[in-house]
């Protein structure tokens, strides 16, 4: 078998491991015969959201709120040897079906098949992938995987590694399988195209930047995959890989489709690509998860931002699709529909988190939305069939930048509804207020910025007298790759987001130097992998020293609680149903020497963490670790009431939450996986269930 | 002749387990100590920039994905620890692609600049280049009140 992949692979130094204890396990899933299709209401997670709509929802009903706190460790796993060195970062969901829990961990993404009931292992793979991993954009062990299933009892595992190949494995011995593709392997790499010298060439297999953290999406028989280049802020390259998305059939691997994120010459939008930045600009791909309607056979993409995120003047122009949702026919790939959230971006306001594809009755009429959330707040919500706006979008002018080359958009769209569900700019209220004295300084420091009250203030080269743009959206704000959720049966949005993510949009004198469009051409806007520096060491021209924005201000946030936030959105008026602050008051708040002596509320904490919805409650983690009174260092899961937001139960965890929470049952009893990890603790998936003594108590089957 | 050997072996036994005991008794030093030198953050920066700040940005201030290295939730994954965990973990997993190729020294001067950067005091000792040494060294997010 090595030396079969060695072959097919073509890649040095492949290595391919799979070692299958095939233990018995044929368990009792509740309601689910063997042959059927795995689903949420069979008591199975088959989704990395749960299901292809998005909704990280499952109907189960044993944890409830009179039970929460008597959740106890039923097992782990540990991620350490699972890779060359431990993980600290390990942000997968795992899947359930059949009694086996499926997920990827470890810093080489090794895939690993549980026993459902024990966490025994029964089987794992991996692949060592060498220089092309190393080098890989996207690292570490991922989100997740898919599943696919003829109904019949042909069961395969679906994902991609770090080097960007998509591989299929038999779900029942962890063995690729051979049909699929080239020995069970389809190299993402080929096909992959940049901008050289004016036309479009194949990039290298093994330097190529190009990867995926997200899982691809199958629905039906089509797997469709997703592209991600290298990020940063701070990216210097005109030139990148362009954005794709592709199409297979689960069976053999077949090509289907590919949709150009970046329409090329003769496709709709191309000559929004202005100047003839098409050519070589990059990126503009998928990275976060995806939706489907299987019935209406349409597949929503999230695009992200075009290379060099904050600088646009080597791609002036509206440039399509980046920052948009784009609707295409499943079967196709064809565009039915697309919505630019954002023109000409500058914030890193990629398209985060799986659209949202909810039924919602709204004014007396049942409708087909998509709901879109955002890291700048917004839920952008269309009608999925056609792209109309349910609420109205309105073109809003907004500031100008002063960037030399840069043209901004005149206008930016705002959602006329629903309200933001996290702060997207900074309003003179939301400035911190514990004191007098904490409040002056903190407007005093804004004054030295150019602060404005909307999320679309551009990047400024700094002077003496405007140190930088102040941006609370952007980055790590709102909503990021975990996503938000949302219940099937009342149409309600709910999301954990972020907001206290202040940062300041400077464009350093260095940095313009290098990004310029005289710069790029005059060093013949090649691509990074082209750079004589490529993976010997990074240059960057960052400042350091104090941030001015957060001078006297004794470390505290230069917002006022809360931090992060949970918001519930009911998607039949468009109506914020509740927001309630998420996290424990962090250390460094409720130990602040400036603030001894006051009375500090629940402030909640700034991170990004995705959530699991069940029959009565919204569970999710803490982002960050705390040592407050009563408990030790940790951080706590935590279960909140679907209808009013308020507490109802917390367990605690060694660690943050780093991947968001699954639940599933079998045998009559529920679990709940969630990844931990981060700081100096190594991650682990820890599998949360009643004790066998709650049980003997009549439970609520699912639905 | 036995006996005042044995004697003497067990006196010097408790001796040494006292003075060891002295010693456990000490308070660990902490970042509040003065456990690195301004010079050496200033060796730690220009390495920082070279390797590091291309995704956790100037000064650690936070890049896209990855966190930022002076902010509360980094204060809250260190405080308890030591700077022995700190440099450990960055030894063994940064920079992405390039784990454990930086020497004890680069990231002893990194790991100082993080000091640096998180408002530690300097000091006039460098920070040591062994993990095992700066395990001796607490990572304390408040100053400790005065004993």
């Amino acid at each position: 078998m090595l030396r079969t992949l060695h072959r097919i692979v073509s890649a040095p130094a492949v290595l391919v491991v799979a070692y299958v204890l095939l233990v018995g396990v044929a368990p009792h899933v509740s309601g689910q015969s063997p042959a059927a299709f795995p689903s949420v209401s069979n008591g199975e997670w088959p989704n990395y959201n749960a299901d292809v709509k998005g909704s990280r929802y499952s109907p189960l009903a044993q944890i409830d709120a009179a039970n929460f706190n008597k959740l106890e460790i039923a097992w782990r796993l540990k991620t350490d040897n699972l890779g060359p060195r431990p993980e600290y970062k390990l942000e997968g969901t795992p899947l359930m079906v059949k009694g086996v829990v499926y997920a990827t961990a470890g810093t080489r993404r090794s895939v690993v098949a549980l026993d459902a009931r024990t966490g025994e292992l029964k089987w794992v793979y991996a692949m060592d992938e060498g220089r092309r991993a190393e080098i890989a954009p996207r690292k570490l062990s991922g989100r997740g995987l898919s599943y696919w299933t003829d109904g019949k009892g042909d069961d395969r595992i679906v994902f991609v590694t770090i080097g960007y190949r998509l591989v299929e494995l038999n779900a029942k011995t962890g063995q690729v399988i051979p049909s699929f593709g080239k020995g069970g392997v389809i190299d993402l790499k080929e096909g992959v195209v940049f901008g050289k010298d004016g036309k479009q060439v194949q990039i290298p297999l093994e330097t190529g930047e190009i990867g995926t953290h997200s899982t691809p999406l199958v629905v039906n028989d089509v797997i469709v995959v997703q592209s991600a280049m290298a990020e940063g802020l701070r990216y210097e390259f005109s030139t990148n890989n362009k954005g794709l998305v592709r199409a297979y059939d689960a069976r053999s691997g077949k090509q289907l489709w590919r949709f150009n994120t970046m329409p090329g010459p003769g496709e709709f939008g191309h000559e929004t690509w202005e100047n003839g930045s098409w050519a070589y600009t990059g990126n503009t791909g998928v990275w976060t998860e995806m939706s489907a309607d299987p019935q209406a056979g349409l597949l929503y993409l999230p695009v992200e931002s075009p290379t060099i995120d904050v600088y646009g003047g080597n791609r002036p122009g509206n440039h399509l699709f980046s920052e948009s949702l784009v609707c295409v026919d499943l079967k196709t790939g064809k565009r039915k529909w697309h919505f630019q959230m954002v023109h000409h971006g500058l914030w890193d306001y990629d398209a985060t988190g799986a659209p949202l594809v909810v039924d919602a009755v709204i004014d007396g009429r049942p409708r087909k939305l998509v709901a879109q959330p955002s890291k700048q707040g917004f839920l952008y919500v269309f009608d999925r069939i056609t792209g109309e706006p349910i609420w109205p979008i309105v073109e809003t002018p907004v500031p100008q930048s002063d960037v030399p080359g840069e043209k901004t958009s005149p206008t930016q769209p705002f959602p006329s509804k629903p309200p933001a569900f996290s702060r997207n700019y900074i309003a003179p209220a939301d400035v911190i207020d514990f004191t007098s004295e904490l409040r002056a300084q903190a407007l005093d420091n804004l004054k030295k910025f150019r602060w404005e009250q909307t999320p679309f203030v551009p990047y400024v080269i700094p002077t003496d007298t405007v140190l930088g743009t102040i941006l609370i959206g952007n980055t790590m704000g709102g909503v990021n790759w975990p996503g938000s959720s949302f219940d099937p049966e009342t149409a309600t949005f709910y999301t954990q987001a972020s907001n206290s993510n202040v940062t300041t949009g400077i464009i350093t004198p260095e940095y313009f130097e290098k990004v310029k469009p005289e710069a790029q051409i005059k060093n013949k806007r090649i691509p990074i992998w082209e750079s004589e520096h490529f993976g010997k060491e990074e240059t960057f021209g960052g400042g350091r020293g104090n941030n001015p924005l957060l001078n006297g201000l004794g470390g505290l946030p230069i917002v006022r609680p809360p931090y992060g936030v949970i918001s519930a959105i009911d998607l039949n008026t468009g109506t914020l149903k509740f927001q309630v602050p998420h996290g424990d008051t962090p250390d460094a708040v409720r130990n602040s020497p400036v603030l001894k002596g006051l009375n500090i509320p629940k402030t909640g904490q700034t991170g990004i963490v995705g959530p699991v919805v069940t029959k009565t409650l919204f569970i999710v983690g803490d982002p960050m670790v705390t040592q407050p009174p009563g408990r030790p260092r940790g951080a706590m899961l935590r279960a909140y009431d679907k209808q009013t937001g308020a507490e109802v139960g917390a367990v605690w965890m060694p660690a943050q939450q780093s991947g968001n929470p699954m639940t599933y049952m079998i045998d009559g009893r529920q679990y709940i996986i969630v990844a931990v990890g981060g700081g100096i603790y190594t991650s682990e998936y820890i599998a949360f269930a009643l004790p066998q003594s709650e049980l003997a108590r009549p439970t609520t089957e699912p639905r | 002749m036995v006996n005042r050997i044995a004697t003497a072996a067990i006196i010097t036994w408790f001796a040494i387990g006292a003075a060891g005991f002295a010693l456990r008794a000490q308070a660990m030093p902490s970042v509040w100590d003065g456990v690195y030198t301004e010079e050496q953050a200033k060796r730690g920066a220009v390495l920082f920039d070279r390797e590091c700040a291309g995704c956790h940005g100037p000064s650690g201030a936070g890049g896209g994905m990855a966190p930022a290295l002076t902010d509360s939730a980094f204060s809250a994954n260190y405080d308890g620890q030591t700077v022995g965990d700190l440099f450990d973990r960055n030894r063994n997993t940064m920079p992405p692609g390039k784990e454990g190729q930086l020497s004890g020294q680069q990231n002893a001067d990194i790991t100082a600049f993080l000091l640096h950067c998180n408002k530690f005091p300097a000091g006039t000792t460098e920070l040591p280049t062994q993990s095992m040494t700066l395990k001796q060294i607490k990572y304390l997010a408040d100053r400790p009140e005065p004993r």
